[in-house]
């Protein structure tokens, strides 16, 4: 017994945790590995470049707006309307573009997603809807407008250069990975070594204690949400020009393949923990594990069961983990 | 005592957390018919032993014996049918059923004749109830809600609960933490109804004046090791502090060495009012000074330390910093203003419990630790490491520990190591030892004379007697809202403050 392990700190109300010393997540990470060597020896396909690359093409939209998404879970909220932003937003530019020109048409649908973002804000903060109800409502309303102004048709984007947002390549990458990679840094940034990181932290552990703390929690909040819903615009702008097209139907379900990866990647519904490396992990398993079952050619069908199943392995093994016994 | 086995005899009962010991070979004798205080400091072993008798932790080593029987007991249910119940700190009950549901929960009577598996016999669910509560001469109507019940008459529901459910030993863990002392007395009351009944009662308390009280042997845990068991009669309360802490410390410690001498007022209240919470208050604090501000529960006192810090709103009034008239809208701008605010219950209020203690502690100031909005990692945990030393902040690991694994009193320090790494020179703590042990609640105290030397002004909100005795400089007494009166430190009494806050009340 060394001189630290003071038998009065180690507080007998506090959970014991079975494997102390790792640290939390390490589950994430086996299980990413194990689903790589098993694909790799599964399918000669799998391990290659291009391959890799498809993975990540495949997730990027997703992953822009599960940074966003991680941020509003840390601080205690949730944010039901990011599918709804995505198809709001590539409606918005593919009507606007004819008339005001693409580049005014892009901005058009980052203003039309920070829009939806300040309504959240303000109806879970300065209201008090709590946040599931009321992004729920958002989900509606964006959706609907959606429906509303393309008449429920899908409207063609016919600029040339948008593509390249979508469907280009710079130094043989594809320019959604780059966004992903340039909006998960930021991410990664804020959250990590920035006073606002702390604050959310913080506003997601303890907003009472936060707040007697002085920081300005609804502030906080109200910034977070807004966050998200331009994540969602930036995911929608990359989608549209993937598509050439602005759906009204697009993205439906999206926000819980975010949500599900995000909690996948550790964090923890209830506010105050979670980290974009965790969810980064949780992107890439969903992603992978979807290529890989088309690789292994499985029932497309049963992609949806086996993301259920790893979504409750997943987060179900390191909940046991952490009640011990 | 006789020659019969005492009802319940732990013997040799040892614990460890990964290579931890918490509990060494621990004893516990109960008698039936006694209350037996189990005293320690926060961390010396009480709840593990405890929980280990619940059945929520399994022991490592030792007997457990009842009546003289060797029992295994090893889940909470275990515990119950032997007859043991322990009612935690924490009360677990439905707030929204009626309190014959809580009382019968698991058991309610059901219908005779048609239905009799699914329908529930009401008539005879709340006849039962009032039957158990009468046991114990409890003026509780079962149909109430429980959530409509004082703290006092819910503990109190809990023991009726415990009790119908054939219980020979109760365990209490600081059942009085969050009553006011006439409801304790009422506790105090059923505990001796208890006694007489034959039950055999463990009680767990910081409190040494209820184990005096209450008691009638005393035992005392520190750092896991049993340090020893003695009958009330034969100890002071000096003695028992040193049992438990292992040194001597003057619970009555020196108050205001040499009165302060009187420097510029730090914070000037004029006419501070709120409805329904306090009424004109006034209030000069001077740098380098201590005020206590006493009251029993509901004065009013808490409310008008938390309007101070912008936390609760005021309807009427000024406050001066330093002279200057400042608007407390907010916790964020009586911060600005140089104000700092440890709430009651840190928990809930005070720190974000799954955060590092890093966090924590620059949580209220990063101007210190960051350049342009980012942190600067290693400069903060210098500062932050700075003050665990200084204010003997213990714990396991680093600073980068979550903070719900320190104990009570390391926790309330980390709550003050915030402050000042804020640079507060205005320091307003509301019960600021409640829930702590007795070694740290010395050290904090120490803290906060210190803090007043080196020119802070202090405010102490506390219903805590003692504490506002033993760190006050002057004492301003608080009742129904209003200040009632004042003393120097030196001159107030036990007596003196209680009158003067009853005597407002009545």
């Amino acid at each position: 017994m060394t001189s630290e392990s003071d038998p009065r700190v180690a507080s007998p109300r506090a959970r014991p945790r079975v494997l102390p010393s790792l640290p939390t997540g390490i589950g994430l990470v086996a299980l990413y590995a194990a689903m790589v060597v098993t694909l790799s020896i599964a399918s000669p396909y799998f391990l290659s470049v291009n391959n890799l690359l498809n993975i990540l093409l495949a997730v990027a939209v997703i992953g822009v707006i599960s940074v966003g998404m991680t941020m509003v879970i840390i601080s205690g909220g949730l944010d039901l309307s990011v599918g709804a932003v995505v198809a709001l937003v590539g409606v918005a530019i593919a009507l606007s573009h004819p008339v005001i020109g693409i580049g005014p048409a892009v901005i058009l649908g980052l203003l039309v997603g920070v829009a939806v973002g300040l309504i959240n804000g303000l109806a879970v903060t300065s209201i008090g809807i709590n946040p599931l109800i009321a992004t729920l409502g958002t989900l509606s309303l964006a959706r609907g407008l959606a429906f509303v102004f393309s008449g429920g048709l899908t409207q063609p984007v016919l600029d040339r250069g948008f593509g390249f947002w979508g469907r280009g390549f710079v130094l043989g990458i594809p320019v959604p990975v780059i966004v992903f990679a340039i909006v998960w840094a930021l991410g990664y940034i804020v959250l990590r070594h920035t006073t606002l990181g702390r604050a959310i932290y913080a506003s997601g552990g303890n907003p009472q204690a936060s707040w007697l703390a002085g920081i300005r929690v609804g502030y906080v909040r109200r910034l977070v949400y807004l966050i998200c819903s331009a994540g969602a615009a930036i995911g929608g702008t990359l989608l549209t020009s993937q598509l050439a097209a602005g759906a009204p139907q697009a993205a439906t379900g999206m926000e819980l393949s975010v949500i599900a990866a995000v909690i996948l990647g550790g964090a923890s519904l209830s506010g105050g923990e979670g980290t974009l490396v965790g969810t980064l992990l949780g992107v890439l398993i969903m992603g992978t594990l979807n290529n890989g079952l088309v690789l292994l050619n499985v029932n497309p069908y049963y992609q949806e069961v086996a993301r259920g199943v790893v979504l409750l392995l997943a987060v179900g093994l390191d909940q046991l983990r952490l009640q011990g016994r | 005592m006789s020659d019969r086995p005492p009802l319940l005899e732990m013997r040799g009962i040892s614990k460890a957390f990964f290579g931890t010991r918490v509990l060494d070979s621990v004893t516990l004798v109960a008698h039936a018919g006694e209350v037996l205080a189990l005293l320690g400091e926060n961390g010396a072993g009480k709840s593990t032993l405890i929980k280990i008798l619940n059945g929520d932790y399994t022991k490592d080593e030792g007997e457990i014996c009842l009546d003289g029987r060797p029992v295994e007991i090893r889940t909470p249910r275990d515990a119950a049918a032997l007859g043991i119940r322990v009612i935690y700190q924490e009360l677990h009950y439905a707030p929204d059923l009626t309190v014959a549901e809580n009382l019968l929960m698991g058991r309610l009577p059901r219908r005779q004749g048609w239905g009799r598996k699914w329908l529930i016999d009401w008539p005879a669910a709340f006849q039962r109830a009032r039957e158990l509560l009468e046991l114990l001469q409890v003026d509780v109507d079962p149909r109430a809600r429980l959530r409509d019940l004082g703290v006092a008459q819910k503990q109190t529901v809990e023991i009726v609960k415990a009790l119908s459910a054939q219980a020979r030993i109760l365990v209490m863990d600081e059942p009085t933490a969050a009553l006011t002392p006439r409801e304790a007395d009422l506790l105090f009351d059923t505990i001796d109804k208890l006694r007489a009944q034959g039950v055999a009662i463990i009680y767990i308390s910081h409190r040494l004046d209820e184990v005096f009280r209450i008691a009638q042997r005393v035992m005392v845990l520190r750092d896991g090791r049993h340090v020893g068991t003695v009958n009330t009669g034969a100890v002071t309360r000096r003695d028992l502090i040193r049992m438990m802490v292992g040194r001597d410390i003057d619970a009555a410690q020196s108050r205001a060495d040499s009165p302060p001498t009187r420097r510029e007022v730090a914070l000037e209240v004029r006419g501070l009012s709120a409805a329904g919470a306090f009424e004109d208050v006034n209030l000069r604090l001077h740098r380098g000074e201590i005020v206590g501000i006493f009251g029993l529960l509901g004065a009013g006192h808490l409310e008008f330390s938390r309007a101070l810090f912008g936390a609760e709103p005021a309807e009427r009034g000024e406050v001066l910093v330093d002279g200057c008239l400042v608007a407390l809208r907010s916790p964020e701008a009586a911060r600005a203003a140089g104000i700092g605010f440890v709430p009651v219950d840190r928990k809930v209020e005070g720190l974000v419990m799954c955060m590092h203690v890093r966090g924590n502690v620059t949580l209220a100031n990063w101007r210190g630790c960051t350049r342009m909005g980012l942190f600067q990692e290693r400069q903060e945990r210098e500062r932050v490491q700075h003050w665990i030393q200084r204010l003997g902040i213990r714990m396991s690991g680093t600073s980068e520990q979550q903070v719900r694994f320190l104990s009570g009193g390391n926790q309330q320090k980390v709550v003050l190591a915030r402050w000042l790494e804020a640079n507060t020179h205005i320091l307003i703590l509301d019960e600021p030892t409640w829930g702590v042990d007795v070694g740290a609640r010395a050290d904090i105290h120490a803290l906060l004379r210190e803090l007043r030397d080196q020119g802070m002004a202090i405010l102490v909100v506390s219903s805590d007697l003692q504490e506002v005795l033993s760190v006050s400089d002057r004492i301003i007494v608080m009742s129904r809202g209003r200040i009632v009166s004042e003393f120097p430190g030196d001159r107030a009494t036990q007596a003196g403050l209680l009158g003067a806050a009853a005597g407002g009340a009545g």
